[in-house]
């Protein structure tokens, strides 16, 4: 059932599923469930590898650039079509239902780009994003440092300019798609003598060649998708700024508000999917009929549901043109929240079976192990449920700050004599 | 499916809600709770008179408004913040859908206009003392009165909503063909009706007992099975938009109170312990909101999804208010589980709307039945 958003949309949307209809390569549907791939914690990506490497995916990749479907919600001079927030979600609607990909970037789409649009001048625009859009450049994010991850502000990575050059040197962790990455987008400090928000610069350097190197950091799920990156001199020139020298907190918080919407009546689909998924586990299990293991699949179904709506209402809110409501902030503290208890809804209902991995060297998980094991990650990575829960108060609610503790938001330690 | 708000329905919104804080604030539901009604008659006959509330969703040639239930959804979020004590969960909700999804023409043209107009009070009597909120493991006869057509009842009714001050009875009946439904006027010889002392004094409830009481057939002998199944779906959103409102006003209050009390030289909501609960309360309510924006949407538009959304959200919307009318009493501290203090009356409130139509346990079985599972 579609969102009723008006004529406009309507007719976007048939526009678009005629166009979809007929570009789209024979049997590309067919190589996998496109809709299932990225739950965070890399539920089921066997079948991926092998779709992603098939000529119809790149003959599809090549129809959706020279469409301007690959960023399309960038503007049109960098090579977007400036797409609203609610044509990306009849975009994101129509793919789904086709069964096909849509053709992503990664945090060069999500985060960079906007962060370039935003703060960027025209030169950096012209050359950084029509090689996101290409896929000539794929990013990875350096924030979080060993020492520094909630409390991002007091990073410690330095950067110096150097003539026309700036120099970073630190160490930077938890970067997933390391191993895919030829570029880092990474805040460092390049002004230690100003309070700590005040002395970063948001800066795009190379990541491959020298001073670059990155280990994996195995997870208790036993995969490796995250690294920890050793910066020694990385250089970049200093056109690799964005927003100039000592405001890259500002660059960093960027998102582009006229995003909002994209993946809003999307993103439960593949949630949907996975529940449908446990409840043939637990048939199979024998648990159907079991009156506590249906009061966890109720609750499960409710929490998927419960997606849906919100996705379904923040949409038609930003279709009418009304400001993001409270809703738009829980998501995130819902989805991680979800996630992790039905992996111990999962795992209890595989019961004994839940005890034994699969033959194997390493430690290879079942399908449901991997959900109950690596959900753990999902409250604590992109802002942890406790940093998500003061924003709310804070920013939905209203509630006073919490008193800064003595010597915070002072000068780096050590910075002055 | 349209789920935005229009400038209309934003002024039905402000409209009720000024009403109800004009005409039923908190210290007048005080009072009324104490008297047998709860309500108060004046107030209900404005509401109907110039808001025409009890209309609302009623088709116009029945004499209501014709507006659809997301709008009715509207009003019920603001009589459930209010606490409002009048039928309008009985009356315009459970008796006005149970005789249209009865389809019966004649007893709607009959008895729809004097529930659109507020003259007649209706409810639905259902369960019987044993508890069930399913209408067809009720034990009430109906059987053939006299020569003619008419029906006659015999049994008894429970936890009848505003059962004792209600003009108009609709009651659930078997008869040798089934479940059917009836309509029983409130006067009639033979019936009994005995308010009950309910936990939460703003919700009236009453039994009723039936000694060949005259009632008349509504829709077919045998028949009433799916109009009551989808006036329970209706109901049960009806009462989940209902605990919205609740729920939202207790929140409301929580933060008010936690950004204004001040203890170890701190406002109490700056402490992360105070400040992550009201985080979690908000997004539970606003969860809620979402599903109910969907679930009236899913009524008005005929949806296939109505009777398993109405069961996922009968059990979300009792676990939330009654969560956040639980926290909201903790926050307050002290005066939070007074008499004196409002909490209380949403804290019982949020309890009674838990386990009327069956509590959240109840309807996530039926959930799982309805996903196929």
């Amino acid at each position: 059932m579609d969102l009723d958003l008006g004529p406009e949309i309507a007719q976007y949307r048939a526009e678009l599923r005629n166009w979809i209809s007929a570009e789209a390569p024979e049997g590309l549907a067919g190589l996998t469930d496109w809709n299932l791939t990225a739950i965070p914690g890399g539920y089921r990506e066997q079948s991926l590898g092998a779709a992603l490497a098939h000529p119809a995916y790149a003959e599809w990749a090549q129809k959706l650039a020279a469409a301007r479907l690959i960023c399309p919600q960038w503007p049109a001079v960098y090579g977007g079509q400036g797409l609203d927030g609610v044509r990306v979600a009849v975009l994101n609607e129509e793919f789904h239902r086709a069964g096909l990909p849509r053709v992503v970037r990664g945090m060069g789409e999500s985060l960079v780009g906007p962060s370039i649009i935003v703060h960027g001048t025209d030169a950096q625009r012209e050359h950084f994003l029509p090689r996101i859009i290409s896929g000539e450049d794929t990013y990875c994010q350096g924030f979080s440092e060993p020492g520094n991850g909630s409390d991002l502000a007091g990073v410690q990575t330095r950067g110096e300019v150097d003539g026309d050059e700036i120099v970073v040197t630190g160490q930077k962790v938890w970067t997933s798609g390391a191993h895919r990455a030829n570029m880092m987008f990474v805040l460092c400090r390049t002004d230690p003598s100003v309070p700590k928000h005040a002395g970063l610069s948001y800066v795009l350097i190379p990541f491959t060649g020298p001073g670059v190197q990155f280990l994996p950091i195995r997870q208790m799920s036993g995969a490796a998708e995250f690294a920890e990156d050793f910066l020694d001199g990385v250089r970049a020139p200093l056109f690799n700024v964005i927003g100039g020298l000592n405001n890259g907190w500002r660059v960093a918080m960027t998102t582009l508000g006229h995003e909002r919407g994209g993946r809003a009546t999307t993103a439960y689909l593949r949630y949907e999917r996975e529940f449908w998924d446990l409840a043939e586990t637990a048939r199979k299990h024998g648990k159907a009929s079991d009156p506590l293991v249906r009061q966890d699949l109720a609750r499960a179904w409710t929490g998927v549901q419960l997606m849906r709506f919100t996705g379904l209402r923040e949409l038609a809110q930003v279709a009418e043109g009304r400001p993001p409501g409270p809703e738009a902030s829980v998501s995130k503290l819902f989805w991680s929240e979800y996630h992790k208890r039905l992996g111990e809804i999962a795992l209890g209902i595989t019961g004994a079976d839940g005890l034994i991995r699969p033959d194997g060297d390493g430690y290879p998980v079942t399908e449901w192990q991997n959900v109950f094991l690596s959900s753990r990650a999902g409250t604590i990575y992109s802002g942890t449920s406790e940093i998500q829960r003061t924003i709310i108060g804070e920013r939905a609610l209203g509630l006073p700050k919490e008193p800064k503790a003595p010597g915070q938001d002072k000068t780096q330690s050590g910075a002055r004599p | 499916m349209n789920l935005g708000t229009s400038a209309e329905q934003q002024e039905l919104r402000d409209a009720v809600r000024r009403f109800l804080a004009d005409r039923a604030p908190l210290p007048r539901v005080r009072e009324l709770m104490d008297t047998g009604s709860g309500a108060d008659p004046a107030v209900w006959q404005q509401a109907s008179e110039q808001l025409g509330l009890p209309g609302i969703a009623i088709a116009e040639e029945h004499g209501g408004a014709g507006f659809t239930f997301a709008e009715q959804a509207i009003v019920l979020e603001e009589t459930g913040a209010a606490l409002y004590g009048g039928p309008y969960l009985a009356s315009a909700v459970l008796a006005a859908t149970a005789l249209t999804a009865s389809e019966d023409k004649a007893a709607m043209a009959d008895l729809l206009p004097g529930l659109a107009a507020g003259t007649t009070i209706g409810t639905l009597a259902f369960t019987e003392d044993d508890g069930s909120w399913d209408p067809g493991t009720g034990q009430l006869a109906a059987s053939r009165a006299g020569g003619g057509g008419g029906w006659q009842l015999d049994g008894h009714k429970s936890f009848v909503l505003d059962g004792h001050t209600a003009d108009l009875i609709l009651v659930t009946a078997r008869t040798a063909a089934g479940l059917s439904l009836f309509a029983v006027d409130a006067t009639a010889a033979g019936l009994t009706r005995t308010a009950l002392p309910t936990l939460d004094q703003t919700r009236k409830l009453a039994r009723l007992e039936f000694g060949a009481v005259p009632a008349r057939l509504v829709g077919t002998d045998g028949g009433a099975g799916p109009a009551l199944a989808h006036t329970l779906n209706v109901a049960a959103i009806a009462l989940a938009a209902e605990q919205l409102g609740g729920a939202q006003r207790a929140l409301d209050m929580a933060v008010e109170y936690a950004k204004t009390r001040h203890q170890f030289g701190r406002a109490i909501g700056s402490f992360q312990a105070i400040k992550h609960r009201c985080a979690d309360l908000l997004l539970e309510v606003e969860s809620l909101r979402s599903a109910v924006t969907f679930a009236a949407a899913a009524v008005a538009d005929g949806s296939p999804e109505v009777p398993a959304v109405a069961s996922l959200i009968k059990a979300y919307a009792s676990d939330t208010f009654f969560h956040v009318a639980g926290e909201n009493i903790q926050i307050h501290g002290g005066i939070g589980f007074t008499w004196e203090h409002d909490a209380h009356l949403y804290f019982k409130r949020a309890a009674a709307s838990q386990l009327f139509l069956g509590d959240a346990a109840y309807h996530r079985e039926r959930l799982a039945d309805r996903i196929g599972l």
